[in-house]
């Protein structure tokens, strides 16, 4: 082929006759081979290949790539000038995307501490607090929580279609968070907390900043494990009703829980970790049951049935 | 919510009969027959509207799932096939070298036109970032297969701009084009340089020293570069290891242009083209 006959005379001529002239102007046309990385110099270099020999070469065309082999590139300046370019380009993007996680890891900060003080507040039940009244203390902090998550939105909405890149971080707070508003929920109505239901007390209605499904079912993991303690503390506390309303909805919630296919992941694992909630409640259940402790009402039920 | 209250009832007293059966099994016996019927159409209401509400997230899970390995399948068979345009350009010697990086050239469009189509097609918007772990290593690889071929095309770093621009015309316009993250970019030309010390080695066994020589600079440059720019990647744990071996590999090159330069200049003259090149044996204890 062509090229490989010019190769040849390239080294050749670069060994035995006259190295310096020819093999200098092999160097300065090669940053043409790098196509459109380098378009801007195009024009003085074109110049100097239509003076070598073999300017019928399509230097500047992709196609001709292939078939284009130089093994000492040389150019060694105008070549690292464009690699260091690239670099330096490299490290402004990723200082600003470390700069955008900055300002992600502040707003997650607050809503961990706001998510902290619902927990707090929420944990008063097992002191027996009245539940509507610590409910209602509970309460007032999701709107700071809705804040917090309006300001994480608008911080994305400036890197559109990124919301998973810096995901992570606010992926495992966030499931903090539904455990606490599905938990509220669940000794308000005494359901479950469904997912829409879980973003719009979140004000997380928009397409682009949504609350992610598997976040959502991780934090219904999390509040369920927190069920038997409150179970065990509720009848402590004389409520003996309290087993058997938890159990039924545990024993739902298992079975819905059931219908999905988990990968082997962190929420499969918490899954996993459900039944032994269930089987805690089931026991407490158990133990007030057999002692009779359960009033009258049950009774009722069974007459019913 | 006294919905169920009968079953778990009789779960008890079952339990009471029969203590050492496991709760499961009782759970199964409370449930046949009359009793489930009852106990369903008492809780449809609650129940049910979990269970519609489960339905949707499994959907979402199974589709989610499916689309996951239809991705994987993709990285892997693009991970495959970029190997395979390395070990190509690897079979590269002093006589074929137009024959060799043209075939490479090939099979790098055709890992494009066949598996990088398909990457696209699931990786549209939100998908591009949570599914990068999926795809993220066949990236990787096909990086690295193109800057290696690209470096010894021409001798230059084939730039993520450069790679990208070989990516739009794959896409349908319909969709936005696959393009490389920064991240997947490094991390392949981190992987670039083991590539290349293994090049260099073999160039310097079949009397290319030259060539060895500006491998040894060009994997100077991009160690260099690079070092700059890991500390502000978002995961740099691979990436920190990967530097590691980097060094090793420019350590290894640059040892290899050593035993060249000290050993090696009263002997080039005297060599043919095809001559044995044992005196660099020493050199090349790397593989």
């Amino acid at each position: 082929m062509m090229n490989s006959a010019f190769r040849n005379v390239h080294i050749t001529a670069s060994r035995l006759i006259n190295p310096k002239p020819f093999s200098s102007s092999i160097l300065h046309f090669l940053p043409l081979c790098s196509g459109d990385a380098s378009p801007r110099r195009s024009n003085p270099l074109r110049h100097r290949n239509s003076v070598s020999p073999s300017s019928s070469f399509p230097f500047c065309s992709t196609s001709s790539f292939s078939s284009f082999y130089i093994p000492m590139a040389g150019g060694d300046g105008q070549v690292s000038h464009s690699l260091e370019k690239q670099f330096e380009s490299f490290r402004v993007q990723l200082e600003e995307s470390a700069a955008l996680r900055e300002q992600i890891r502040a707003v997650v900060m607050e809503i961990e501490s706001a998510t902290r003080l619902i927990q707090a507040n929420l944990l008063l039940v097992h002191q027996s607090r009245p539940i509507p009244e610590v409910i209602e203390k509970a309460k007032e902090k999701i709107v700071d929580l809705k804040k917090f998550y309006g300001r994480l939105a608008e911080i994305l909405h400036e890197c559109p279609g990124q919301y998973y890149r810096y995901h992570g971080d606010w992926r495992s707070e966030t499931q903090a968070v539904v455990s606490q508003l599905a938990f509220m929920h669940w000794l308000e109505t005494g359901t479950l907390l469904v997912h829409t239901e879980a973003e719009e007390k979140l004000g997380l209605k928009s397409l682009e900043f949504g609350l992610e499904t598997e976040d959502y079912l991780t934090g219904i993991c999390f509040m369920s494990n927190d069920l038997p303690r409150y179970v065990v503390n509720r009848v402590t506390a004389g409520d003996y009703d309290c087993p058997r309303k938890v159990m039924n909805f545990l024993t739902d919630l298992h079975a819905a829980f059931r219908m999905l296919n988990l990968r082997n992941d962190f929420l499969r694992k918490k899954f996993d970790s459900m039944k032994y909630d269930l089987r805690r409640v089931e026991e407490v259940y158990y133990d007030v049951k057999i002692r009779g402790l359960i009033s009258a009402g049950d009774q009722e039920i069974q007459g019913q049935s | 919510m006294l919905s169920c209250s009968s079953s778990a009832f009789q779960r008890v007293a079952f339990m009471l009969m029969a203590p050492k059966l496991k709760p499961q099994r009782l759970h199964q016996i409370a449930e046949t027959g009359v009793e489930q019927l009852v106990k369903k159409a008492r809780t449809m209401s609650t129940e049910s509207s979990m269970k519609d509400a489960f339905s949707t997230y499994a959907d979402y899970l199974n589709n989610f799932n499916e689309k996951r390995e239809r991705v994987v399948k993709a990285s892997r068979d693009i991970t495959m096939n970029s190997k395979k345009v390395i070990f190509q350009v690897h079979r590269l010697s002093k006589d074929n070298k137009e024959e060799v990086l043209e075939k490479a050239g090939k099979d790098l469009e055709a890992v494009r036109d066949q598996h990088f189509a398909r990457l696209m097609r699931e990786l549209q918007g939100t998908d591009f970032w949570k599914l990068r772990r999926a795809y993220s290593p066949g990236v990787q690889e096909y990086v690295e297969a193109a800057t290696f071929y690209k470096f010894c095309l021409s001798g230059t770093l084939c730039t993520l701009d450069e790679i990208n621009t070989t990516l739009v015309p794959l896409s349908d316009p319909s969709l936005e084009p696959l393009q490389i993250n920064i991240l997947d970019y490094i991390l392949g030309l981190a992987d670039l340089t083991g590539e290349l010390m293994r090049m260099a080695i073999g160039r310097i066994s079949d009397g290319e020293i030259e060539f060895a020589q500006r491998i040894c600079q060009f994997v100077r440059q991009i160690h260099r570069e690079l070092m700059l720019v890991v500390p502000k990647m978002d995961d740099s744990y691979d990436m920190k290891s990967k530097m590691e071996v980097m060094l090793q590999s420019v350590i290894k090159i640059e040892n290899a242009c050593f035993s060249v330069h000290v050993r090696g200049s009263e002997y080039i003259p005297l060599l043919g083209d095809d001559a044995p090149t044992s005196y660099l044996l020493g050199a090349a204890d790397v593989e």
